[in-house]
């Protein structure tokens, strides 16, 4: 009974901590703003959003997800680089989480 | 036929380029995401137990494991075998156990939905032992915090014609710090029901709880979780330590 209650609690404070004013740890959606900022990189709207779910899905199959910030416009392409053979990314796929990034930092 | 399997695993091990299934943070729990499409990884598993209650026992379990990501969110493991050291003050030895095959489907991603879920479907078969495993797997992802959870039901037949039978529920929880890029600390809690012949007569509840770390680096990952049993069950181990070393192929 003690168990339960222990593992009721664990769970409660996991829901309280998901529904609570905790900022937002998912990189930022592709809106039309951020479209228009990929428009001047001569990306396409659909590669800056096959850009954000490949960066949402593979890269937390090693580790937590970075924030875009975290590392400066010339810093990415070669940390992309390094992770794109673990992560199974296809040339195209990694240039476009490339796109993604970098558009993301310019706005 | 061995001989062979080893060349193929040490020739992918060491071919470039390296696709990687995944690291785990955790050793008792699964995490939701799956591994990526046509990613695959070797997966060595060593579980010590110590049992003390009523006779001093210890057992060594072994699991060589192979991932594979079939698509985005489907991925498939095949457990080329499981097979254990045990030792009592009477004798001691190894045993192979059972092969399984493992199949798990990704729902929703921890980060951009509310939780992150998979499915779980398990089918394991060796020596005088058949086994159905389901699992739901819960995630989500704070920043540099993992928090898992799973919810497990498994039936056993075992023994001479598998007339044994046993059916176990269990709850894991874990969560996992990202205290720098290549390694994590945290905790593991899990809670197990044991139903003997599917009954609950004996009322048989096991709940363990320790620290986790998780080192990575380049293809390959390292994670050890050591759990010390709160409850006082006879039979069940006082202490059990688990290591998984993955080696993306």
């Amino acid at each position: 009974m003690k168990q339960i209650g222990i593992f009721a609690a664990a769970i409660i404070c996991l829901v309280d901590l998901s529904s609570c004013e905790t900022p937002s740890f998912a990189p930022p959606p592709v809106t039309a703003e951020l479209a228009r900022t990929g428009a001047r990189q001569h990306v396409e709207i659909a590669t800056l959003r096959e850009g954000r779910v490949l960066f949402v899905s593979r890269c937390i199959e090693c580790h937590t997800l970075p924030a875009v910030s975290s590392h400066s416009a010339q810093e990415w392409p070669r940390l992309i680089d390094e992770m794109a053979g673990r992560a199974n990314l296809k040339p195209t796929e990694r240039e476009a989480v490339l796109a993604y990034i970098l558009a993301v930092r310019t706005q | 036929m061995k001989k062979f399997l080893s060349l193929w695993i040490l020739t992918l091990a060491f071919s470039a380029p390296i696709s990687f299934g995944g690291v785990r943070h955790f050793t008792f729990l699964y995490e939701a995401p799956t591994s990526a499409r046509g990613s695959a990884e070797l997966e060595n598993w060593v579980t010590w137990k110590r049992t003390t209650d009523p006779a001093r026992f210890d057992q060594v379990d072994f699991r060589h494991e192979i991932e594979y990501g079939v698509t985005d969110r489907f991925q498939v493991s095949v457990y080329l075998a499981d097979w254990f050291y045990e030792a009592d003050s009477e004798h001691s030895g190894f045993a192979y156990s059972d092969s399984a095959i493992e199949l798990i489907y990704n729902l929703t991603n921890p980060v951009d939905d509310p939780v992150g879920l998979s499915i779980y479907g398990e089918l394991r078969a060796g020596d005088r032992l058949v086994e159905l495993e389901s699992k739901l797997i819960a995630q989500k992802n704070f920043g540099p915090l993992i928090l898992a959870y799973n919810a497990t039901l498994e039936a056993v037949w075992e023994g001479n014609d598998l007339i044994e039978r046993e059916g176990e529920f269990s709850q894991a929880l874990g969560a996992s710090y990202e205290i720098s890029p290549p390694i994590s600390v945290g905790v593991e809690l899990l809670h197990e029901f044991v139903f003997p012949e599917w009954r609950d007569k004996e009322k048989i509840r096991n709940f363990f709880v320790g620290p986790n770390v998780s080192y990575r680096s380049g293809n390959w990952f390292v994670t050890v979780t050591a759990l010390a049993q709160a409850t006082d069950t006879e039979g069940e181990p006082d202490f059990q330590a688990r290591t998984i070393f993955g080696i993306g192929l």
